[in-house]
């Protein structure tokens, strides 16, 4: 794979280029790729792909994209151009297994094949802010859930009681936010398990000053490194992407595009959706990535769903599965907040979704999450339990289909609901829901099993 | 002056040109601006109706779906440039003066997607938008804001660890005795009304159309 020095040298003297300029030329490119091979929503009823060959055409697409464009450095303002042998070449070097963690907390994490039977790995929680007397708890709570493979650190507003403002303070966070992961997954009883640091902001210093084998970030761990939307990456990720390559630690990375954005609509959101996981493999070594497309109106809780997006979420996930050497996990983004039905039926949704088109699950949180009031383990174990029971039950991309149907409907006339924060909705101490909760939790689950995926 | 007051021919062109933007057709849009200059038909009263009123429309698309961020982009640069031609022969003193709004994503952080959807949806609307991109000091906000004279700063932040950075403009612009020039507006993943308030923002946005409304809200 093209080294990382080589990424570096090129971010200092490629094409400069206007970002406005790049925004635009990125829309136009991806709007002649979506017509050149033919890239269209079949329509409504569709919610997971059934044309092998549209996943062929689409996958061609994004080549073409990342052959065509590159990648832009936001730091220098400069276009990293690639070839198309170095962009095949990546695809197929990068590993399909990621072993983490220590000892009997020793874990594997793979590909995924579409329709795979293989169960799921899991990373159960965080990526959303917790006030630092929940902290350690709460990661002691979703380290506790058995199929836990990794588990994923989170931003806090203050430390030590003070708001946390500027690289001094962020640094100092970063280290405490290590020392409350590995706090929590000791007094779970798995010491050695796998923690993803996540930046607490994406300054070089931020990123690097967690790698402790001590009592930081160990090599067996990983840290999250992400490109930003629109194939855009930044000179102090990609340095960090350079000390933790000689590290040893991990590395993943948010891949999914946002429809509605500079990629267009869903049509062209499948095609950046499937380049930025390749890209972020090229950049900064990610092999895990939370892939697919997600609408812009459902990130900011506008619509529980827009039309079109599982099924580009899943042309991704299937190219990405068919074609490349790309770990995909299923980000599930409820727009609807914790302790709520709906919650719990859009996590369903996007779990049924996973095993199907070759992913695995990754923290699920409230859309709009807050403070204290993005998620609760209760979420993670329940798509667990739901994608368990498609791959027990056999539910393959047909019958899928069918599933998510009767899924959506029940959205009909439905508006995303707030939820409430981790402490009115779950009992951290005895690690389970309160009562309301697990009475709205055995509604979801009666719903579902008599949309017919049974679950006891 | 009311748009039934015109002739049909003249309402027609108005519309036109109204429809020519909304449908990102540059071409015709210049061209239709160019006949209501030769027409003589008031240029404040155009930019008024045509623009404005496309602006709604192009909102309204977004909003709907069928619009995404590049059209966005396309239909603020279009009304700039049909803005050109029509006001072009508006003598100085009758140049109706748009609200401007300085906006950006606060200091050490690098995320623009939200900022750039609030800034067309705010430029496509008629607001005169200074875009100051990513990582932004609060100085340069306040320095941008003092030269254009802005009506508005407009802050964005997608962590939580860059939030106070929000609130370090609020308390500069108190510190140089500007708080009163300038209604300050923030938004981002992570923030709320109730942080908004906290930080003594005038303004909140929860997405891009509620950014919108609001803005409209606080300066129009």
């Amino acid at each position: 794979m093209i080294s990382l020095l080589e990424i570096a040298e090129r971010t200092q003297t490629g094409e400069k280029v206007e970002e406005k300029t790049w925004d635009m030329d990125l829309f136009r490119t991806i709007s002649g790729l979506v017509k050149k091979y033919g890239i269209e929503f079949p329509g409504e009823h569709c919610f997971i792909n059934m044309d092998d060959d549209l996943g062929e055409r689409a996958f061609e697409a994004a080549i073409e994209l990342l052959e065509k464009v590159g990648i832009y450095c936001i730091t220098t303002r400069r276009r990293v151009k690639l070839t198309r042998e170095e962009i095949l070449t990546a695809i197929h070097e990068a590993p399909t297994e990621i072993l983490m963690g220590e000892g009997r907390d020793r874990r594997v994490f793979k590909q995924r094949s579409v329709e795979g039977r293989e169960k799921l790995n899991v990373c159960p929680g965080h990526h959303t802010p917790y006030s630092e007397d929940l902290a350690p708890l709460v990661v002691r709570n979703f380290a506790q859930i058995p199929r836990t493979d990794f588990i994923e650190g989170f931003n806090f507003a203050t430390v030590d009681g003070r708001e946390i403002m500027g690289p001094p303070m962020e640094v100092y966070a970063s280290r405490r936010q290590m020392e409350w992961m590995r706090d929590g997954v000791r007094k779970a009883g798995r010491p050695g398990l796998a923690i993803v640091y996540y930046p607490i902001n994406t300054r070089a210093e931020d990123l690097i000053c967690v790698m402790d084998p001590e009592c930081g970030l160990r090599r067996t761990d990983g840290i999250l490194l992400t490109l930003l939307p629109d194939l855009k990456m930044e000179q102090d990720m990609l340095c960090a992407a350079i000390v933790y390559e000689e590290y040893g630690a991990f590395k993943l990375s948010g891949s999914f595009s946002i429809a509605g954005g500079f990629c267009g609509g869903i049509e062209g959101a499948i095609v950046e959706g499937i380049a930025k996981p390749i890209a972020c493999m090229i950049v900064y070594r990610d092999y895990i990535h939370y892939t697919g497309v997600e609408h812009v109106h459902m990130l900011n809780g506008r619509q529980i769903l827009v039309p079109g997006t599982n099924w580009a979420r899943s042309v991704v996930n299937q190219a990405l599965n068919r074609f490349t050497h790309t770990i995909c996990m299923r980000w599930v983004i409820p727009t609807s907040g914790p302790g709520t039905e709906l919650n719990l039926l859009e996590g369903a949704m996007q779990s049924i979704e996973a095993p199907i088109n070759g992913m695995n699950l990754y923290a699920p949180r409230h859309c709009r999450t807050t403070t204290n009031h993005g998620q609760t383990p209760l979420e993670a174990e329940w798509i667990i339990e739901v994608s368990d029971a498609v791959i027990e039950q056999g539910f393959d991309r047909q019958g899928g289909n069918e599933l998510l149907r009767k899924l959506a409907r029940r959205f009909e006339g439905e508006k995303p609901q707030d939820g409430f924060s981790i402490t009115e909705c779950y009992d951290l101490i005895h690690h389970k829901p309160k009562p309301d909760y697990e009475k709205v939790y055995l509604s979801a689950k009666r719903q579902l099993t008599e949309m017919g995926l049974t679950l006891v | 002056m009311e748009l039934s007051n015109l002739p049909h021919e003249q309402r027609d062109l108005l519309d036109s040109l109204r429809d020519a933007i909304v449908a990102i057709d540059e071409e015709r849009a210049k061209e239709l601006a160019k006949n209501i200059v030769n027409e003589k038909i008031d240029p404040n009263f155009a930019i008024k109706h045509s623009i404005a009123d496309a602006a709604v429309k192009v909102g309204e698309k977004f909003d709907s779906g069928e619009y995404f961020l590049p059209h966005l982009v396309m239909a603020g640069d279009l009304m700039d440039e049909v803005g050109a031609i029509l006001g072009k022969n508006i003598p100085p003193e009758q140049i109706e003066r748009k609200n401007v709004i300085v906006i950006g994503t606060v200091q050490a952080d690098m995320h623009s997607v939200g900022k750039n959807l609030v800034a067309t949806m705010l430029k496509s609307s008629g607001f005169q938008v200074h875009d100051m991109g990513v990582d932004v000091p609060s100085i340069s906000f306040i320095e941008k804001a003092k030269e254009l004279k802005a009506d508005m700063i407009a802050l964005s932040s997608l962590l939580t660890t860059t939030m106070p950075y929000q609130k370090e403009v609020i308390e500069d612009l108190k510190s140089m005795g500007l708080r009163d020039q300038f209604k300050v507006m923030v938004g981002g993943g992570p923030v709320t009304r109730q942080y908004a308030e906290e930080i003594g923002a005038d303004g909140y946005g929860k997405d891009a159309i509620d950014a919108l409304r609001e803005a409209k809200k606080l300066l129009m």
